[in-house]
């Protein structure tokens, strides 16, 4: 229920991984399919060793991976980190709807206090 | 997937409660009275530091039902009386170390007599507010979204 129960580590280099925009325009550009390093780097004003670099945090962090087959060693996404920070933030969700409950619980009663002083509007 | 339905790394959550907006944002806004509904069921504010102003941090403890105590923190960045609240929100670990902090907007529109609540919560824009890097962000999620129901179907 409580969201920092969920394990920590593996969460915590995932999101220092995805702390960063460029980082972030890699990953969705992976989604389309596996890419160059060059391909990658294209739409970034960036020199190719910046964005290995870039390439090598989220490598670690496993959300990509590079083939070590092909010459040109494209990068392929891997979804399992981002599933789940996806979990994490559901996490979140169960405890503002349960937060919600009771701040309806809390306002029914400041309402009928209103109510009792006689300080609720009239219509 | 519509607009009041969460990306995956960001979190919406809607609800239409049965107050005029005036008291539900005094509800967000007087610390005793967050104390009061701020947790899941059955949680119980033991501890509450809130400086609610633009800058101003708070600290709370919820301890659960059974026993354990659960620590949080954040800053509030704006408080725009009576339609918006924005704050960071991260959990603390046993060492009180804040963890991954997540930007939250709470928006309070009148419904009626009665108040929209919308409560959003993202995981990455508390380092980049400029709204230039919201659409990107957003439409990398939604294409993230897109891609995890395809690779479930498969």
């Amino acid at each position: 229920m409580v969201p920092h129960s969920m394990p920590p580590d593996r969460l915590t280099a995932t999101f220092s991984a995805l702390a960063d925009p460029t980082r972030r325009a890699i990953l969705a550009r992976l989604v389309s399919g596996e890419a160059s390093v060059t391909a990658l780097a294209e739409p970034f004003e960036m020199s190719l060793p910046a964005i290995s670099k870039h390439l090598k945090v989220l490598e670690r962090a496993g959300l990509i991976v590079r083939s070590r087959d092909a010459q040109w060693r494209p990068c392929r996404l891997k979804a399992a980190p981002l599933k789940d920070v996806a979990d994490w933030l559901e996490h979140y969700r169960h405890f503002w709807e349960q937060s919600l409950d009771r701040l309806e619980d809390h306002l029914r009663d400041v309402q009928r206090k209103e109510k009792r002083l006689g300080r609720g509007k009239q219509h | 997937m519509d607009a009041e339905s969460s990306t995956d790394l960001e979190l919406v959550v809607t609800r239409i409660i049965d107050a005029p907006r005036r008291l539900v944002f005094q509800a967000w806004t007087d610390p005793e009275q967050v104390a009061r509904w701020w947790g899941p069921q059955g949680f119980v504010t033991t501890y509450s530091d809130m400086n609610i102003r633009p800058g101003g941090a708070f600290r709370l403890c919820m301890r659960s039902p059974t026993g354990t105590d659960h620590w949080k923190r954040g800053t509030y960045r704006e408080i725009v009386e009576p339609e918006r609240i924005v704050f960071t929100f991260a959990w603390e670990d046993a060492d009180g170390n804040p963890g991954h902090e997540l930007l939250t907007t709470v928006t309070f529109a009148e419904h009626g007599a009665r108040t929209r609540l919308t409560l959003h919560q993202a995981a990455f824009e508390t380092a980049e507010r400029c709204d230039d890097h919201r659409g990107g962000w957003t439409s990398c999620f939604e294409r993230f979204a897109e891609y995890m129901t395809t690779a479930r179907m498969t």
